[in-house]
């Protein structure tokens, strides 16, 4: 049977191809941002697995350390750069990652990126604040990826700088291979990892199921006839199995190979201040299998799923007598969804950091799922309101369809109600740290103890002086300010300073909010990819249902044009039976989302410039998608209903 | 019949390709004529009605609906022409299995631009005509074949069209319900004034009809008047 349904596929002309080609374009991008997804769960295991050592488990008290460390975040052209002191008691002791040995003192091992960028800048912009010229290169194990400014200095024991205010506290160092127990900005970001993959995987998983049932009408005509020749249910079940199997495979393969092929471009991506090394973004071999047998999993559910009525009655299928209906019983997996809600936000100030993810995805899923349940009841009752008072040809058709079978005509519209459904979760949290007043990015700050605020501000006048750079020096309370006259000199002041005061931390109040800043541009830019994903979802399922659609209904279309049915008509009746049923799913699921959103900060925020921008974007992109995609297929449409294509039926 | 042809096709040639499927074929159908199209498989006979309802333009000839030119006409104008003054009768799935019965049958009238109210009044009018009172609102898939013909031949009606084009219309049905779906069109057609062009390759609907044309390799081979 399984020869039989290949041979079927292979043998079923330009229609079969077409119809295998949509599933394979659904299950390849679906499958392409599942990848994605895991690989930047990857990514983030493998960033952390190379730069743990930054933060190290410490030696128990009475037991020597291998190392003393301290960080502290220095600047340069505007960039931050992680400079990492080391004090080596133990000679021969194993090193970081990426570095041969342990720096002596007074040696200074830099990262490929800063090395370049010491290149570039004159020496009192930022190579005059090292013990020296570079030692040698930080290898990329000991990274967080290519673009980092990394300087790793060995200090002697006792150095003052180890001591000077605004970096880490000294850490003894048990091992550099183990890392500390502390919860540290990297558990944050996989926090919102999982969150971002989440916001994607299930509309993915949406598009997978939709891609399997696309055609299902061409297919289920074939299966039905073997049914009505005698097949057994288990025959007709390998072969409707067999065909989207095959597909399903290949194109999870393909998919797999495209995000390989696309992971450079991925790896520019910044997140957390810097991109990835392209490796890091690429899922394991096993992971790859894992996502390929699921995937060819997931479609063989789904499109067993679609054929039980084939399985069950041929006549249904060869004959439909009665519609697809949407039951009213969902609305109880609605209200379970509202309950889960609500258990998970009276909870929420209990959850630590490490299970915020978890429980994210577990709203998310709730909520998602009661999206996917209610979609169908909105589009019967859309249809019913559309049918009843249709007064033209295309409102009448569009709505008798949509009743017909509610839970098809929504499937593809699942990926976009969910983007709307993410952007109404986004479009709040996006605009309430993009709310975050400006601050002073000019003056630079050092604090030093009180007793030698005076002499530091006169030895700074005089050094900045001597240099000819004109500045303003002032103090409040222990910190001594420096305002350059001219923004560009900023990074020699600070090079002054670091000099007087080695180890000191010289920032301006811009650079002291570094983190807060970085994480607020990565949360919209990763609002703003989750959207991108999530509309390429939308697009996808769409466009192909659209053109699936046209292929599974071609002969009665076909008969409708010859009969003197205007294209148009036909094209109208499309559009609305896809945009109507949208914008009502939409709106519900933009509440639905900024109610999703609610436990964690204020709807009202959405209202916010940048959220109006979010929620007007995805609106009026997802309106013309849904416009586009069935514009797309229009083409087949004119083809399909040509009279010469009798002959090739 | 010897009034004037409502429909004409005049030395009709159409090639696919290096194919000649019709040469030089001449027909022409007056007001309340049925008129059959036989021949075996591949003689030409869909292929002619085709060209005589301006589906397709025809390589050489002229096709005629009362004094209008059709072959000259833009895509978009025969299929106007085909919406507003011809009607169709097809072998199988010609009806949207989405609509009910009445509202497949209305289509036509709302097309044209009718009320929804007044064409699915004016289209249920049909319904006692056919044998189908009481299954107005059932869909297709409800229907039983030779139902689901007659719904397709309310439609080809209902717009009371000039003529009626019916390609294969009983060819998926058994012999009974075949023999009453033709006699319903033919009776039908002839009294709403419509001229019935036939497919077929059943000889029983040919005996049917007013009158036959006979096609064998795109070429009509005879003609004659049935008994």
């Amino acid at each position: 049977m399984i020869a039989l349904a290949l041979r079927l596929l292979r043998l079923g002309g330009r229609r079969a191809w077409t119809s295998a080609g949509l599933v394979g374009a659904g299950v390849a991008v679906a499958t392409t941002l599942l990848a994605i997804s895991v690989g930047a769960l990857h990514g983030l295991d493998e960033r952390e697995s190379r730069t743990g050592w930054r933060t190290p488990a410490e030696a128990a008290t009475g037991t020597d350390p291998v190392a003393l460390l301290r960080l502290r975040t220095d600047f340069a052209a505007g960039r931050p750069i992680t400079q990492v002191d080391l004090v080596a008691p133990v000679a021969g002791a194993t090193p970081p990652p990426g570095l041969p040995r342990m720096p002596a003192p007074g040696e200074v091992w830099v990262s490929p990126a800063l090395a370049e960028l010491m290149g570039t800048l004159p020496a009192g912009d930022l190579a005059a604040r090292y013990p020296g010229p570079a030692t040698g290169l930080v290898g990329d194990a000991g990274l967080q990826s290519p673009d980092e400014l990394v300087a790793v200095i060995g200090r002697p024991a006792g150095d003052p700088v180890l001591l000077a205010k605004g970096g880490s506290d000294v850490v003894p160092v048990a091992a550099f291979d183990r890392t500390g127990d502390g919860v540290s900005t990297a558990d944050l970001y996989r926090q919102l990892t999982i969150v971002a993959v989440a916001l994607v995987v299930f509309p993915v998983a949406g598009l997978l199921g939709a891609s399997a049932r696309l055609s299902a009408a061409r297919r289920s005509e074939r299966l039905a006839t073997l049914r009505l020749l005698g097949a057994s249910t288990r025959q007709v079940t390998v072969v409707a199995v067999a065909e989207v199997t095959a597909v399903a495979t290949v194109a999870a393969v393909v998919g797999v190979v495209l995000e390989a092929v696309l992971s450079p471009l991925v790896a520019l991506i910044p997140l957390a201040g810097s991109g990835w090394f392209a490796a890091d973004v690429r899922p394991g071999f096993l992971p790859c299998l894992a996502i390929v047998v699921g995937v060819a999993l997931l479609a063989t559910a789904s499109a067993v799923g679609g054929l039980r009525q084939v399985v069950v009655g041929p006549r249904g299928v060869a004959r439909r007598q009665r519609p697809q209906g949407a039951r009213g019983l969902r609305l109880l997996g609605v209200a379970a969804a509202l309950v889960v809600l609500l258990v998970v936000n009276s909870a929420l100030p209990v959850v630590s950091v490490d299970a915020a993810g978890v429980v994210f995805v577990l709203v998310i899923l709730a909520m998602v799922g009661a999206v996917a349940l209610i979609g169908p009841l909105v589009v019967r009752v859309v249809g019913t309101r559309m049918a009843a008072r249709a007064r033209s040809v295309p409102g009448l058709l569009a709505g008798r369809r949509l009743l017909d079978d509610p839970k098809g005509a929504f499937r593809p519209l699942a990926g976009l109600t969910l983007a709307v459904f993410v952007a109404g979760f986004l479009a709040p949290m996006t605009a309430a740290v993009a709310g975050v007043s400006s601050v002073d990015a000019t003056t630079l700050q050092v604090t030093a103890p009180p007793s030698e605020v005076a002499g530091l501000v006169q030895t700074t006048r005089a050094r900045l002086a001597a240099i000819g750079l004109p500045a303003t020096v002032s103090t409040v309370g222990d910190t001594v300010a420096v305002l350059p006259r001219d923004p560009a000199g900023l990074d020699r002041a600070r090079t002054v300073l670091d000099g007087l005061a080695p180890g000191s931390v010289a920032q301006t109040e811009a650079e002291a909010r570094h983190e807060d800043t970085v994480l607020t541009a990565d949360l919209g830019r990763g609002a703003l990819v989750v959207l991108v994903a999530t509309f390429l979802v939308a697009a996808t399922a769409t466009g192909t249902a659209a053109a699936a659609r046209v292929l599974d209904h071609r002969h009665t279309l076909r008969l409708l044009t010859l009969a003197g049915t205007p294209l148009a008509v036909l094209d109208r009746a499309r559009r609305a039976e896809t945009v109507r049923p949208l914008l009502v799913n939409g709106a519900i699921a933009l509440v639905l989302g900024l109610f999703c959103a609610s436990p964690f900060v204020a709807a009202t925020a959405a209202l916010r410039p940048s959220g109006l921008l979010t929620l007007g974007g995805v609106l009026v992109a997802g309106t013309a998608l849904v416009l586009a995609a069935t514009a797309a297929s229009r083409p087949l449409l004119r083809s399909v209903t040509a009279p010469d294509q009798e002959r090739s039926r | 019949m010897t009034s004037a042809p409502v429909l004409s096709g005049s030395r009709l040639t159409k090639r696919f390709g290096a194919t000649t499927v019709l040469s030089d074929v001449d027909v022409s159908v007056a007001p309340g004529e049925t008129v059959a199209i036989t021949g075996p498989s591949g003689s030409g006979k869909s292929t002619l009605l085709h060209c005589l309802a301006g589906i397709l333009r025809p390589d050489e000839g002229v096709v005629r609906l009362g004094a209008e030119r059709v072959d000259t006409l833009s895509e978009g104008a025969r299929t106007a022409l085909r919406l507003q003054r011809m009607g169709f009768v097809f072998q199988f799935g010609q009806l949207l299995p989405e609509l009910p019965a009445v509202e497949n049958v209305a289509l036509p009238l709302m097309l044209a631009g009718a009320s929804r109210r007044a064409a699915v009044h004016r289209a249920a009018s049909w319904f006692p005509a056919l044998g189908l009172a009481g299954l107005e609102l059932r869909r297709p898939g409800q229907l039983s074949g030779g139902q689901e013909q007659r719904v397709a031949i309310a439609r080809a009606l209902v717009a009371e069209p000039a003529v009626v084009f019916a390609d294969e219309p009983t060819g998926a049905l058994d012999s009974t319900t075949g023999r009453q779906v033709v006699e319903l069109l033919c009776g039908l057609a002839v009294r709403t004034g419509a001229a019935l062009v036939v497919v077929t390759h059943d000889p029983d609907v040919a005996a049917a009809c007013h009158r036959t044309v006979a096609l064998r390799d795109g070429r009509v081979v005879g003609s004659g008047i049935a008994a």
